[in-house]
């Protein structure tokens, strides 16, 4: 018993060392699971605060360039506007006998709730980015987060005040999306090197696709509507497997200076999971 | 006493600032991202025990992966560089040396302080890149991103070492 005792004393700094390599590789390994678990939250409240105060400075050198994009945006959507209401008057015009119902519900699928960027990280492998709105604002896991051109996430986890998203720099992070206007889709997948590029993988071998075509999300998952903006094709590649091609996808969204985002509701996702839910019943 | 631990706490307040708001958003060439969060535990005095040292070590760590959202990451490094620093500071102790001093240029002389953190620095390094690179193997990124942030946080080990001794002189 005594020399059991003296042996732990002897060896205590080992067994300490060992219990602490233990604990970090328990976190390792079960990566995945803290990032959405809920005791996470309450780290992500005080990291959101913190991060908070840089991304205050940060966001005033960015003012230009956001500006810019902004009123880029704000113009692309007033001719959007301007085209509608054109064709509501055409079509006010022409002969018509009976007005059409539009139900505002199922008119507003999808919500857009602004955000700012409190964190972003571009130099890691796995990167995540940590925004100033909670669950006090509505947001939930899996939501889909797009910046003003581009998309850039989703949402993992929430705290009442923040939430963290998976960045598309992320190699866990794979999203359907597909060729504009061409209906050819594949997984997105970032090969963690530059934040500017990522892969569209899984393209059929017969599917034609030029340098310059745009990637739009495909809409089959519930992340985000059909046809957002992803990214243009700069370059494309042979997969091993030789029935299948992968492009080189330059995003629209630069990482680098995110500060202000969108975060999109779909008001049908508890109905389409639930529906994805009973089939694999 | 007092004096010592006062001090460790602001650089440990200024480093841990230094890293989550700057040095983890710099990417040298793509591949360099400077971790000088290591210097605190080089700079831990001498003779403290090596229990506390790796405690120490592992909060540290934690804190990083926890405002860089990488769990446990930073955590293992950091930890097994603070175990190894017993046997490395054993190597590079000069032999008539106080052992309640902070290692440094002033006590150690510039070739076994260097010595002394390149080694500790770099098995930190290799330890936190190849666990990164677990998600997505790459040899010649891994080792790419190992030796630039090497030759990165080294650097700013030099220039930190330099200042403070110019701050002594005086």
């Amino acid at each position: 018993m005594r020399e059991l005792f003296n042996f732990i004393q002897k060896n205590v700094h080992w067994l300490l060392f060992l219990l602490l390599v233990f604990l970090s590789v328990l976190l390792i390994v079960k990566n995945n699971q803290y990032q959405r678990s809920k005791y996470l939250s309450v780290a992500h409240e005080i990291t959101g605060r913190i991060h908070a105060v840089s991304s205050g400075i940060q966001s005033y050198m960015n003012l230009n360039t956001e500006n810019a994009d902004l009123l880029k945006k704000i113009s692309d959507l007033e001719n959007e506007v301007y085209f509608y209401k054109r064709t509501i008057e055409l079509l006010n015009n022409t002969t018509q006998t009976e007005s059409i119902e539009i139900d505002s519900s199922s008119a507003l699928v999808y919500n857009f709730i602004p955000a700012r960027v409190v964190y972003n990280n571009i130099s890691g492998t796995e990167n995540y980015i940590q925004l100033n709105k909670g669950s006090e604002d509505g947001i939930k896991p899996d939501m889909g987060v797009m910046a003003p051109n581009g998309i850039v996430g989703v949402i993992m986890n929430v705290s009442p005040h923040y939430s963290i998203a998976i960045s598309v720099l992320n190699p866990k992070f794979q999203l359907n999306c597909k060729l504009k206007d061409k209906n050819y889709f594949g997984p997105l997948v970032w090969d963690g090197k530059d934040f500017q590029y990522t892969y569209l993988e899984n393209l059929p071998s017969h599917a034609e696709f030029e340098i310059g075509d745009t990637i739009v999300t495909s809409g089959y998952s519930a992340f985000f509507p059909e046809g957002l903006p992803v990214g243009t094709i700069v370059d494309s590649r042979k997969q091993k497997n030789d029935n299948y091609n992968s492009a080189l996808v330059q995003l629209f969204a630069d990482f680098s200076t995110l500060t202000e985002v969108m975060i999109i509701e779909n008001s049908y996702k508890e109905e389409q999971n639930n529906l994805l839910r009973n089939i694999r019943k | 006493m007092g004096n010592t631990w006062l001090k460790l706490i602001l650089l440990f307040v200024l480093l841990f600032f230094l890293q989550v708001w700057l040095f983890n958003k710099i990417h040298l060439f793509g591949y360099a991202t400077p971790l000088l969060y290591i210097y605190l535990i080089l700079k831990l005095p001498v003779d403290m025990n090596r229990n506390v040292v790796v405690v120490i070590a592992a909060l540290t760590g934690l804190l990083i992966d926890v405002f860089s959202y990488t769990l446990g990451m930073h955590m293992l490094a950091t930890v097994v560089a603070g175990f190894m620093r017993y046997y490395l500071l054993k190597i590079f102790t000069p032999r008539d040396m106080f052992e309640s001093v902070l290692p440094s240029f002033s006590s150690f002389g510039y070739s076994l302080f260097l010595r002394y953190a390149g080694f500790v620095v770099l098995i930190h390094h290799i330890l936190l890149f190849s666990i990164e690179s677990l998600s997505l193997f790459d040899p010649v990124n891994l080792i790419l991103r190992i030796v630039g942030s090497f030759i990165l946080t080294m650097f700013l080990i030099f220039a930190f070492e330099s200042i403070n001794l110019g701050s002594f002189k005086k």
